[in-house]
């Protein structure tokens, strides 16, 4: 008897030991410069990785299966047509300032959203052709579309579909971005832009999906500061002034890697890769010989080295090899081929006629012009390319632009080359890209049987079929070379060891902090 | 940056040259108290204060119509939005008004003191200046503080040790100050204070702590041009007959130094570190980057890289009506520090 009390003491010891005790505080580097953060009328990435915590959505998605499971919505049914999408809400659940969720609360936060006086810039496009809701009963919503729209579910389970309280939202009208109340394991306390962001434990928090580990919130808050200028956040790191920091340049990363105190979590994110549109409507890319010799002469894997230290993989075609539908037959494609590529050039009819090193057709110089953005690496990206066509005899004329101005150049067709990348879980994305009416249609493709995928698979909800149809237009983007893939997108967070326990939804970009613990 | 900053400092003396002109001008139309033109000249400057603001106001308008881009477009294009729903939104922002509309409905909507919703933010663009307006003041007055100090130290020190080590030395920091990019100078300064020292927090804003790295880079920038200057017009003033006479009376140095030499050698400084805003403004951008502190400079930028109009807008003015303050701050200062001025 004794004996066994004692061993339940070490026991109880030792497993006090290990567990990291519940409390505690954390400091989260954001890295973005302030921004609206009000989730359903703006758009960043960054707003969702507080807000994640303080809202929860519908439906949640679970990252490891890719399948949707229950969240604010216990069971839902999608009709015969695909038009309908019937919820069925949980009850007992209380937003933090004390207002009941029911039916009316998500008819409430739809019809804020696609109102177009609050001007969404996101959230209205991710309800698709949604027609209106309506309350079948206190705990029962209905979800009309004007037609199918797969991508419905993976939108309601994104923060920027996530429920606000009614009342707080008409209390504070449009300061409500500072006074955000949702129903999640923490509570937004307060917002000073630009400066920082406070979470507070939710202690009744008691409806998380399946997907959290805990009940509630373990930390008691989390702070979040944000870190604009690249360079600073692994110094804010190890100074201790942040826990966790997001997008560390890849050259911080390898060193914080050999370090004992902190970690690197480097996380994939789905969506479109960061890859190079070739303009298919302006010569010399109108001919297909001289895209799929860029395609071969281009070194990915130098610059995924050079550039990104080896952080990220090399892409291999338009979606991230993370995202559900990706084909990874487009690896077979366009391997590194300097060879190759000067064959089909010379057989498109370029040779350097006049000894100068740089390629001639008809007395015309075989150059190109290629605009870039001075974020995301694309100027040494561009930088590095450059160097390797200029080898081919190609000259590249490049030029950093603004976003808005890229648009604008897109837009006008004056680009030859223009990189771009977004992140995005479902395939749906493509469409975004590649359809022949797109507003980032940079490739200028015009390919009707392509439009007929890319539509039919927006519409289709069998899991299956919309596989192999996005599988369909990937293989098409890399046979009709529209694209010159370069890296798949990986968020290297920089993390204090002493924080575990760190997950990701299935964006890649949005932490689960209900389940972060602190050791010691 | 720099080139800039040079055409400020030659602007600067244009601008003491001309007002010394126009103040003597004003004395010799017979005004016998001190008061009476100091008031009058306080008068006119405010009314071309109004009419400062408002050219500010047009250019801000005309600027950003140059830019190119599309508002709605920037706005809307990630998410996929139809062309027709980009339309839309164009309409709803009144970008669909003819511009000289625009431009009436502005400057209206600026008589009432509206500035207007934020296109990116959806709030108020006065609520979202007055929120980082504290902030940026307070970086640029310690760093004015810091910068003018500094620079008169080093200056002065230069004047009176010229050509031996000691002045080599503080030319050489000021050269230092000068050319040394804040975002560069900002990252040492961290890396020293923060990372292997750990006496100063490397971000966030709020209390002294927190201000002492980002004044001290911002204001060691600016120190290169106060130095300079001072140093040049203590030289000059030391070869006047009144410091000899002063000397020959057997006055103490310390009070010939601080009385009859550091007054009136200061008084150019002092204008050009008023002129000197709009670097700050710019440097306080970077500043504010680097340190990860709220302000008005982060605001700007994002605003002009999303053509968000009614904050860049916003921003101008604020800082045009700045400008116009310290300027006026700094000429009667002048006045008060140089009586020959007067």
């Amino acid at each position: 008897m004794r004996r066994l009390f004692i061993l339940l003491l070490v026991a109880a010891a030792l497993t006090t030991g290990c567990t990291p005790r519940p409390g505690g505080r954390i400091v989260y580097g954001l890295t973005l410069a302030p921004s609206g953060i009000d989730p359903h009328i703006n758009a960043s990435s960054e707003l969702g990785i507080p807000l994640t915590s303080v809202y929860d959505t519908l439906i949640y998605q679970d990252p490891k299966t890719g399948e949707f499971v229950s969240g604010l919505a216990q069971k839902w049914e999608v009709s015969e047509d695909g038009r309908v999408y019937t919820f069925h809400l949980r009850r007992g659940v209380k937003f933090h300032d004390g207002t009941p969720f029911n039916a009316e609360a998500v008819r409430f936060n739809l019809e804020r959203i696609t109102s177009p006086d609050l001007a969404s810039q996101k959230a209205r496009f991710m309800l698709g052709p949604y027609e209106r809701t309506e309350v079948v009963d206190e705990y029962t919503v209905r979800i009309v579309l004007k037609e199918p729209f797969a991508p419905l579910l993976d939108s309601l389970s994104q923060v920027y579909l996530a429920m606000a309280s009614p009342a707080a939202v008409q209390k504070w009208g449009s300061e409500y971005q500072l006074h955000q109340v949702g129903t999640g394991p923490f509570v937004f306390v307060e917002y000073v832009p630009g400066d920082h962001l406070l979470l507070r434990r939710n202690p009744d928090y008691a409806w998380g999906p399946p997907v959290y580990q805990h009940r509630t919130a373990q930390l008691e808050e989390v702070e979040f500061r944000f870190f604009t200028d690249p360079a600073t956040r692994s110094p804010a790191l190890e100074s201790g002034e942040a826990d966790v920091m997001g997008e560390i340049p890849p050259q911080d990363a390898a060193r914080l890697q050999g370090s004992s105190d902190f970690r690197i979590e480097a996380v994939a994110i789905p969506g479109v890769s960061l890859m190079l549109f070739m303009n298919t409507a302006r010569p010399p890319l109108d001919d297909l010989l001289v895209r799929q010799a860029l395609l071969f002469g281009t070194d990915r894997q130098a610059i995924i080295s050079t550039v990104f230290r080896g952080t990220s993989p090399v892409a291999c075609g338009p979606l991230a090899a993370i995202t559900f539908g990706y084909n990874p037959m487009v690896c077979e494609f366009y391997p590194y081929n300097p060879g190759q590529a000067a064959m089909l050039l010379e057989q498109a009819g370029w040779k350097d006629t006049d000894g100068d090193g740089v390629r001639d057709k008809d007395g015309q110089p075989l150059a190109l012009d290629l605009y870039l953005m001075g974020w995301g690496y694309m100027p040494e990206v561009g930088q590095l390319i450059a160097d390797q066509w200029a080898r081919l005899g190609i000259r590249v004329n490049s030029q950093v632009v603004s976003y808005p101005e890229a648009l604008k150049i897109a837009q006008e067709g004056r680009h030859h080359l223009m990189p771009f990348n977004l992140s995005g879980s479902d395939p749906d994305i493509l469409r975004k890209f590649f359809h022949s009416q797109a507003g980032f249609n940079w490739a200028k493709v015009n390919d009707p049987e392509m439009d007929g995928w890319l539509e039919e698979a927006a519409r289709v909800s069998d899991r299956n079929r919309r596989a192999d149809l996005y599988s369909q237009v990937q293989t098409r983007v890399m046979e009709s070379a529209l694209v010159i893939p370069i890296r798949d997108y990986v968020n290297l967070n920089g993390v204090n060891n002493r924080v575990q326990g760190l997950r990701f939804d299935a964006r890649g970009w949005f932490p689960w902090l209900i389940d972060v613990t602190l050791a010691r | 940056m720099f080139v800039g900053r040079h055409e400020a400092q030659r602007s600067a003396i244009s601008f003491v040259v001309r007002h010394k002109a126009q103040r003597s001008a004003v004395s010799m139309g017979g005004a016998q108290h001190l008061s009476y033109p100091m008031l009058g000249y306080t008068f006119r400057r405010l009314l071309g204060a109004v009419l400062v603001l408002w050219l500010a106001a047009t250019l801000a308008f005309g600027a950003m119509q140059l830019t190119p881009g599309d508002p709605a477009q920037t706005l809307l294009a990630a998410s996929g939005a139809s062309p027709e729903e980009v339309a839309r939104r164009r309409t709803q922002l009144g970008l669909d008004d003819p511009l000289p509309v625009q431009y009436a409905r502005y400057l209206a909507d600026l008589a009432r003191g509206d500035l207007g919703v934020s296109w990116l933010h959806g709030r108020s663009v006065g609520r979202m200046i007055l929120e980082q307006l504290p902030a940026t003041a307070e970086l640029a007055l310690a760093a004015t503080a810091f910068g003018a100090l500094l620079g008169m130290a080093l200056g002065l020190l230069a004047a009176l040790y010229r050509e031996t080590w000691v002045d080599a030395l503080a030319t050489g920091l000021a050269v230092l100050g000068l050319s040394t990019p804040v975002f560069w100078s900002g990252l040492l300064v961290i890396l020293l204070f923060s990372l292997y020292l750990g006496w100063f927090p490397s971000a966030g804003s709020g209390d002294l702590r927190h201000l002492i790295l980002p004044a001290a880079t911002l204001g060691f920038a600016l120190s290169g041009s106060v130095a300079r200057l001072v140093r040049a017009q203590v030289i000059e003033v030391l070869r006047m007959p009144f410091v000899m006479a002063a000397l020959a009376r057997g006055l103490p140095l310390r009070r010939i130094l601080l009385l009859h030499v550091l007054r009136p050698a200061v008084g150019p400084a002092v204008t050009v570190v008023a002129l000197q805003l709009g670097f700050l403004l710019s440097g306080a951008v970077v500043t504010e980057s680097v340190f990860a502190r709220q302000g008005l400079g982060r605001l700007a930028v994002q605003a002009i890289l999303w053509r968000d109009l009614p904050v860049v807008r916003g921003v101008v003015l604020v800082g045009a009506l700045a400008y116009l303050l310290t300027s006026l701050l700094a000429d009667l200062l002048q006045v008060w520090l140089d009586p020959r001025l007067r």
